[in-house]
């Protein structure tokens, strides 16, 4: 079923919508999923993920970050410096990557000087181990304890354990919906294509999750009870690697005779396959601490790629997948040299693999047409 | 042990070995006194640092590569053989005819990005065509995306992997989380390799950086005055002093023996090569693939390099004395503190602040900033410091593009061009 036309998903293809422009809550901006959603929610914030999308240029921001950095957090730079990025109240940043992290002192020192721009956004700052052990875990925790206190005297307000509960249970709830959704993709007749799965993914957390869950229900109900999608004559294929926020690339691999089936993506899986237990007899910050912490990780967490393969290797199984994409921004090293490993590991599964190097924005179509193009016709 | 199978563990190093001993006989027999005397010196010692390292690998002591970010001497707790990955890799291609591009080449076969940091990728070549083999190999989880990206292909290789983790952001309870996580590492090392840290034996180590930490603070402020009594070629030396000789003898001669020779200029008032017309700061690294280069801003230019990264700050001394916890406390700090870390794992506000203030002590004309590719962690950093320089200072500062130990990314020949054009506008 196409979901192009979807009201939902139309707010993907933008970086503002409705919900924001009309929004009473004050607006957390964050570029990582490694950020708790939950204590920004319970602080009445609305948790908005940024992205670049529909950004074709970065004119203003080449001129902050050399070309070696990568072009997806140039083109949010670029926006944020265009004025799009202003109805941001805060902002919040971890380590995820070297490009990302040094947005911390690039929105203080630039976005937020500009001309004309009084408005004062506070911005907070988390530091996440990048291994995974017990020490590691109880770091996290505490930077959680610390961020909530921070963002408490910030705003003079209070984040109660009621309300971390509550937010908890509504975020629980929608990976749970988005779940069931990404499930129909692995369908022999898959409901939803992986543009549209990106979209939703996109939109998702564009919106606050009371918005997006009855939405994700109404999407569940629909696709579930309508017909699937032909793929006799098309490859089923995993994609993986750098952040994707711009369905033209989705597209590209789709029109050349694929569909996407699964992903390992921070707008898709990374973000929604594990939840937060929910026994409320224990500190709710302790338990958000855990789930983001041991969750499918990224490269960025520099011990855990036998995990990822393992994941990787279940998705394979379970959609049934012909072939895997690795993708990534082009002077992305965490994804680019993940994927390298990935390679010879599922090579040596026998599994057909392809690896691109690419921009965020869709600069070089023909040049990558050509070559997923080739790719799938090599898959037996 | 078999001697062939050991010789075998560590290649590189007889090649450092002989490209030192080459380049310092060179030096010695045909050049006069008081010419290229870093070069003079520095082969002196990092050949016996590595001559030294050759033998104890041949007599079976297991080889154990580490990230410059973890400090050498840490690791002569152990009957070891410490290699630096970052160092061999650019030591190597600062030394060899030909550089190591043949092995970046191997890597970039195997799938490794153009974009990565060439400090690891020229190690990860020569270990994948097995001229290394290492017992295990331990990093912090620092300074930058490269590290956490390319030390998983040595795991990938069989090879133990230990990462004491490093926080991001300078507090008390980083240093503290950061302690732990050291001392955890070399407990994991040791079982690996089958011995029981020493750590009084560590902490004798740590006292030869104690004791050059003093000469290098006396020789930073005699790069106060002008001309500099130091000469280009030092920075780079004195990076491949601390690679290969940290926590040793070694090193605390070497930088012993230039602060006489740059007290001798200094009394002179002499400075190295042409009189010197620029004084020039490079707050990141200097160009590896052809040190040459350090020689013709001296001679040609009349271009001082004040400093580069590894040669303007010095982390404070470790307290020998303490107790076991304070002592990594310390070490902490230290290894935290280093060139480069400092710098990565902070905000960038005092980097910036730092700049400036150096601009100003050092009575500074210019900033030469190398933007390597492999360095996204900087990427975000020259127009912030360009705009602080110029406002708080008056000053310019040239960017280049390039790879520091790459020669095919940015030549030579636009690197001088580049540096020229740039020097006439001093002038």
């Amino acid at each position: 079923m196409s979901l192009e036309n979807d009201s939902f998903l139309k707010i993907a293809d933008t970086i503002t919508n409705t919900y924001l422009e009309k929004s009473e809550r004050k607006i957390a901006g964050f570029y990582c999923t490694y950020i708790p959603e939950e204590i920004l929610d319970a602080g009445g914030f609305f948790p908005y993920r940024i992205r670049a999308t529909g950004n074709e240029d970065t004119e203003l921001a080449d001129t902050y970050m050399v070309r070696f950095t990568c072009s997806f957090v140039r083109s949010t730079l670029n926006l944020a410096l265009m004025g799009e990025y202003d109805f941001l109240d805060g902002l919040f940043i971890c380590n995820s990557c070297d490009h990302s992290r040094r947005m911390f002192e690039i929105f203080d020192l630039v976005v937020f000087k500009r001309e004309n721009f009084t408005k004062e956004v506070p911005r907070f700052y988390i530091s996440l181990p990048h291994i995974i052990s017990e020490e590691g875990f109880q770091w996290f925790y505490q930077e959680l304890k610390e961020l909530k206190e921070n963002i408490e005297n910030a705003y003079n307000l209070s984040i109660t354990e009621d309300a971390l509960n509550i937010s908890i249970d509504l975020y629980n709830k929608n990976r749970r919906l988005m779940r069931k959704i990404y499930d129909l993709r692995a369908l022999d007749e898959p409901k939803i294509n992986g543009t549209d799965a990106l979209r939703m993914a996109m939109a998702n957390s564009s919106v606050p999750k009371e918005v997006a869950n009855p939405e994700l229900e109404r999407i569940l109900k629909s696709i579930t009870n309508s017909p699937g999608i032909d793929t006799t004559n098309r490859k089923r294929i995993l994609l993986l690697g750098s952040v994707v926020d711009n369905i033209q690339f989705t597209k590209l691999v789709e029109d050349s005779g694929a569909i996407i089936i699964s992903d390992n993506l921070c707008f898709g899986n990374r973000t929604i396959v594990d939840d937060i237990d929910e026994d409320k007899s224990v500190d709710p910050l302790a338990r958000i601490a855990l789930r983001l912490y041991y969750r499918l990780s990224c490269p960025r967490m520099m011990d855990d790629h036998p995990r990822r393969l393992e994941f990787i290797k279940k998705e394979i199984e379970k959609g049934k997948i012909d072939g895997v994409i690795l993708q990534r921004i082009n002077n992305c090293d965490l994804h680019g040299c993940d994927n390298m490993l990935f390679e010879h590991e599922l090579k040596d599964l026998e599994i057909p693999v392809f690896n691109i190097d690419r921009e965020s924005f869709q600069s070089d179509a023909t040049r990558l047409q050509t070559r997923i193009e080739a790719f799938l016709e090599m898959i037996m | 042990m078999n001697s062939n199978i050991a010789n075998n563990k560590i290649i590189p190093y007889e090649m450092v070995l002989k490209s030192i001993r080459s380049t310092g006989e060179l030096v010695e027999r045909i050049l006069p006194n008081g010419e290229l005397d870093a070069l003079r010196i520095g082969s002196k010692y990092i050949g016996n640092a590595v001559r030294d390292a050759v033998e104890k690998a041949k007599e079976g002591w297991p080889i154990i590569g580490h990230h410059f970010a973890f400090q050498r001497e840490y690791l002569y707790c152990f009957d070891c053989v410490p290699v630096c990955v970052e160092g061999t890799s650019y030591l190597l291609s600062a030394l060899l005819p030909d550089g190591i591009e043949r092995y970046y080449d191997l890597m970039a076969n195997w799938g490794h990005p153009f974009h990565t940091c060439s400090s690891q990728k020229g190690v990860m070549g020569m270990t994948l065509d097995n001229l290394f083999q290492f017992d295990a190999i331990i990093t912090p989880t620092a300074p930058c995306d490269n590290t956490y990206a390319s030390y998983p292909f040595f795991e990938s290789k069989n090879i133990p992997l230990i990462l004491p983790d490093l926080p991001f952001l300078h507090e008390e309870k980083s240093y503290k989380y950061y302690a732990e996580q050291i001392k955890l590492s070399l407990e994991r090392l040791g079982e690996i390799i089958g011995q029981k840290p020493d750590y009084e034996r560590m902490r004798n180590h740590i006292k030869y950086e104690n004791e050059t930490y003093k000469v290098q603070m006396e020789l930073l402020e005699l790069r106060k005055a002008t001309p500099c009594p130091v000469e280009n070629l030092f920075n780079a030396i004195s990076a491949g002093i601390a690679v290969f000789a940290s926590g040793t003898q070694d090193k605390l001669k070497f930088y012993q023996e230039y602060l006489e020779i740059a007290k001798k200029r200094y009394k002179r008032k002499q400075s190295y090569g042409i009189d010197e017309k620029i004084r020039s700061i490079w707050p990141y690294m200097l160009i590896f693939f052809d040190l040459s280069l350090c020689e013709f801003l001296d001679r040609e230019l009349g271009m001082t390099i004040l400093f580069d990264i590894f040669n303007y700050n010095f982390s404070e001394p470790v307290d020998v004395s303490s107790d076991l916890d304070s002592l990594f406390y310390d070490m902490a700090r230290r290894g935290m503190n280093m060139p480069m870390m400092k710098e990565s794992t902070d905000f960038y506000y005092s980097f910036i602040e730092n700049c400036v203030n150096m601009a100003k002590d050092y009575s500074a004309d210019c900033y030469v900033f190398t933007s390597h590719v492999g360095c996204k962690q900087f990427g975000s950093v020259p127009q912030i410091l360009r705009e602080a320089l110029r406002e708080e200072c008056g000053i310019p500062m040239l960017m280049i593009d390039l790879d520091v130990g790459d020669k095919r990314f940015t030549s030579m020949k636009i690197i001088k061009d580049k540096l020229s054009i740039f020097a006439k506008t001093l002038l």
